[in-house]
């Protein structure tokens, strides 16, 4: 409850009977809690964290409290003392990519499969790894160790830890997830595999945790840790550590899925805008080229304006073409080496389009007459010259309408009529 | 927009007794199960309340003893605190330790009783990304601006900027603007409201606020207020008690906050709170919660709304201390 978000506010008042519920409800986590922190203070690393009842002692915490950012410390320890401590990267003769173990799907039979109960109680593979008798690392490979059965035995497998570990925690994340701590385990899991497991095996797992996001994305689609990760997962498959290749054009493709299925989500508009760069490099587009995605950009974003006028990610989509026209960074350029003359008339061009979309819809956009000023300067700019008489007349028109539309932003108009110079205060 | 708070509707009144009662109850909920399973925020709550409570004129109605000795109990040797003792340390909590303390006027007690400043300051020092100025919120790595603006805001309230590569801290800040004047958690990600206040607060700290295209951050900053008075994150989402907070504090540190509409923010953030059992929620109508209490104290301390101290929009921690311990 420190902080909640969208939980309506009730009075709760509660019966003997719920408050003994709560009592024995608070018995049972003090006590799991006061073990796992007794266990934390033990020296790190140490044996203690590779025993199989500390992994199980965290699922417990965590099934209760995904917030506990200790318990998936200690949880990251315990894997680390244990079935991670083994290994060292490269394939494994036990464990031959592609053959050990299903793909793809979400729900490997190996690992516990539903929300709480079994996850929490079913102790982790690694719980049948002895503990080591080193600092982690020096242990040997249990391929060799005669008292397990390679083939069989999860604790030997990190592959098979890690999936267990993912699966986990899969309901949590699902239950909640705007929980950064669940989201940086599981990265921290991902991290491992590129450690750990040879390249092949690493890169199904990373493929794998796309779907998820993907997943997410659909539930929420302003998910922010979600577009965030989206990113890093990517970037991850992108890199040779996973022997990846670019996927610009997959992910571009993603956006426009995104976008067409709900036109306000800015998350996918500026995902969007942020991969043009890339992929037209990658392309190795031309001058022509460059401007004929321009073009394509620009119809695009004025067909989801023609839906939702008032919509303002669509004008922040807008916006963002317009700046690759209008200033000087490169780093966003669709379109670098376009003629002054071509810049400034696809700026009338949207003009003539924004004031056709102003009449042909009842009442006032705010955001197109914003859009109409930002445009009649950035002409003026453009072409090197001081604003005219009538557009100086068109921009006080402009700036009327904004303030009788937008009383709230009142001090943002009179600043801004001081600066474009339309004030008498100047 | 004209007229002031006191001529809002009788409602519309900060319940400035009832917060404070709101904020002493926060520790005497152990037979509540929310109570246990929110320990690892202990520390962060501890901060907020006692946040909100300087704000609203009452810094003693936590016992200052008893406070000191918990955010003594939740250090580690490393120098950085938990947020609860036996939790691990981070740099979340360990800002607000140093918060809390400099609020109490008992920074002196990490020399006396503690780690010592220094070994604060290295803890949070070594959790630099020496190659990109970026900041890890602990030994795990998670990096985002939150963390930056952690670090900078904790050393420089301990007066040891030194520590740490504040040049490469700002260009990595720089790396996250984006063409709307916004910033996002990193290069690359969409601008959202809790990061521009991280990375605005945090060039603030810098002394390179030159670095920020005001007007350009101030219009997207501006759009976040919608009807009814609230303000958003982003683009097209709900507003909310804490993003107008961050929003807000970041059109002050640009001296823009006049962008806004002042009265209706205020209508806004009292038309959150539970006007009989203190506390305020993140929208009207929700369930209260400390950190929408102290966002909303803030905001409305921000927006001069009269009976509050005032508020450091960079540090959102009372002027006054700030002053001290700055030596202003
Ligand atoms: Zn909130």
């Amino acid at each position: 409850m420190a902080s909640s978000h969208g939980v309506a506010r009730t009075i709760r008042i509660r019966t003997p009977a719920q408050r003994e519920a709560d009592k024995q409800k608070i018995a049972v986590y003090r006590d799991l809690d006061s073990r796992l922190l007794a266990l934390n203070a033990s020296p790190y690393p140490s044996p203690a964290f590779a025993d199989p009842s500390v992994l199980a002692l965290t699922a417990e915490v965590l099934s209760r409290n995904p917030e506990h950012y200790t318990a998936w410390n200690v949880r990251r320890r315990c894997l680390t003392c244990g079935s991670f401590s083994r290994h060292s990267p490269g394939p494994s003769p036990s464990a031959p990519p592609g053959t050990s173990w299903a793909p793809t799907t979400p729900s490997p039979s190996s690992a516990a499969s539903s929300p709480s109960s079994s996850a929490v109680t079913r102790p982790d593979p690694a719980s049948q790894c002895p503990p080591p008798s080193g600092p982690s690392g020096t242990r040997p490979d249990p391929a060799i160790d005669p008292a397990t059965d390679p083939a069989t035995d999860p604790a030997t497998d990190p592959d098979k830890t890690l999936r267990s570990e993912l699966q986990f925690t899969f309901p949590l994340i699902r239950a909640n997830p705007k929980c950064y701590w669940i989201w940086n385990y599981r990265l921290w899991l991902l991290q491992q595999a590129i450690n750990l497991l040879p390249a092949p095996v690493a890169r199904r797992i990373w493929e794998e945790e796309l779907g998820l996001v993907g997943m997410m994305l659909n539930k929420d689609q302003r998910n922010f840790h979600a577009w965030g990760y989206r990113r890093h997962v990517v970037s991850n498959l992108e890199s040779p550590a996973l022997a990846g290749a670019s996927m610009a054009e997959a992910e571009f493709a993603y956006t426009q899925q995104k976008i067409s299925s709900g036109l306000s989500n800015f998350s996918a508009w500026h995902y969007r805008g942020r991969l043009i760069p890339q992929l037209l490099t990658e392309r190795g587009a031309g001058d022509a080229e460059r401007r004929a995605f321009l073009d394509d950009e620009f119809s695009l974003i004025r067909r989801a304006l023609d839906v939702g006028p008032e919509d303002q990610s669509c004008w922040y989509y807008h916006q963002f073409l317009v700046s690759n026209i209008t200033s000087a960074s490169s780093r966003l350029a669709i379109a670098p080496n376009l003629p002054s003359a071509d810049e400034v008339s696809i700026l009338r061009h949207e003009v003539e389009y924004i004031k056709d979309l102003l009449e042909d819809y009842d009442e006032d956009i705010k955001l197109a007459f914003e859009a109409l000023i930002d445009h009649i300067l950035a002409i003026a700019r453009l072409e090197d010259r001081e604003t005219t008489a009538e557009e100086r007349g068109e921009l006080a028109t402009l700036l009327a309408k904004l303030r009788a539309s937008d009383p709230m932003r009142k001090g943002r108009w009179d600043a801004f009529e001081k600066d474009i110079g339309l004030s008498p205060s100047r | 927009m004209t007229g002031h708070a006191e001529k809002l509707p009788e409602e519309l009144k900060l319940v400035t007794a009832a917060h404070v009662k709101y904020i002493q109850s926060l520790d005497t909920k152990e037979d509540e199960y929310d109570y246990w399973l929110t320990e690892h925020l202990r520390l962060n709550g501890v901060y907020w309340g006692l946040n909100a409570l300087h704000l609203l004129g009452h810094p003693d109605a936590l016992p200052r003893d008893k406070t000191i000795e918990f955010v003594l109990s939740c250090q580690h040797p490393s120098g950085g605190f938990s947020a609860a003792p036996g939790h691990d340390a981070h740099m979340l909590p360990t800002l607000y330790a140093i918060q809390i303390l400099v609020m109490l006027d008992a920074l002196d007690v990490l020399e006396q009783r503690g780690a010592g400043k220094v070994q604060v300051g290295q803890f949070v020092a070594d959790l630099q990304n020496r190659a990109t100025g970026t900041f890890a919120g602990d030994e795990f790595g998670e990096e985002d601006t939150r963390f930056l603006y952690a670090a900078l805001n904790a050393l420089s309230l301990l007066g040891l900027l030194s520590l740490v590569d504040v040049d490469k801290a700002v260009e990595h800040v720089v790396s996250c603007v984006n063409f709307d004047g916004g910033y996002g958690v990193s290069p690359g990600a969409e601008s959202h409201a809790g990061q521009v206040f991280t990375c605005v607060a945090a060039l603030s700290i810098a002394g390179r606020l030159d670095l920020v295209d005001a007007d350009k951050l101030g219009r997207w900053l501006s759009e976040r207020q919608i009807a009814g008075g609230g303000l958003n994150g982003r683009p097209e989402k709900k507003e909310d008690v804490c993003y107008s907070w961050w929003v807000l504090s970041s059109l002050a540190m640009i001296g823009r906050t006049h962008w806004i509409d002042r009265e209706q923010l205020i209508g806004f953030i009292l038309r959150c709170q539970d006007s009989e059992l203190g506390g305020i929620a993140d929208r009207p109508g929700d369930m209260v919660d400390v950190w929408h209490t102290v966002f909303g104290v803030s905001g409305l301390s921000l927006l001069n709304y009269p009976g509050l101290e005032p508020v450091d929009p960079v540090y959102c921690m009372p002027k006054a201390s700030i002053d001290r311990v700055m030596g202003r």
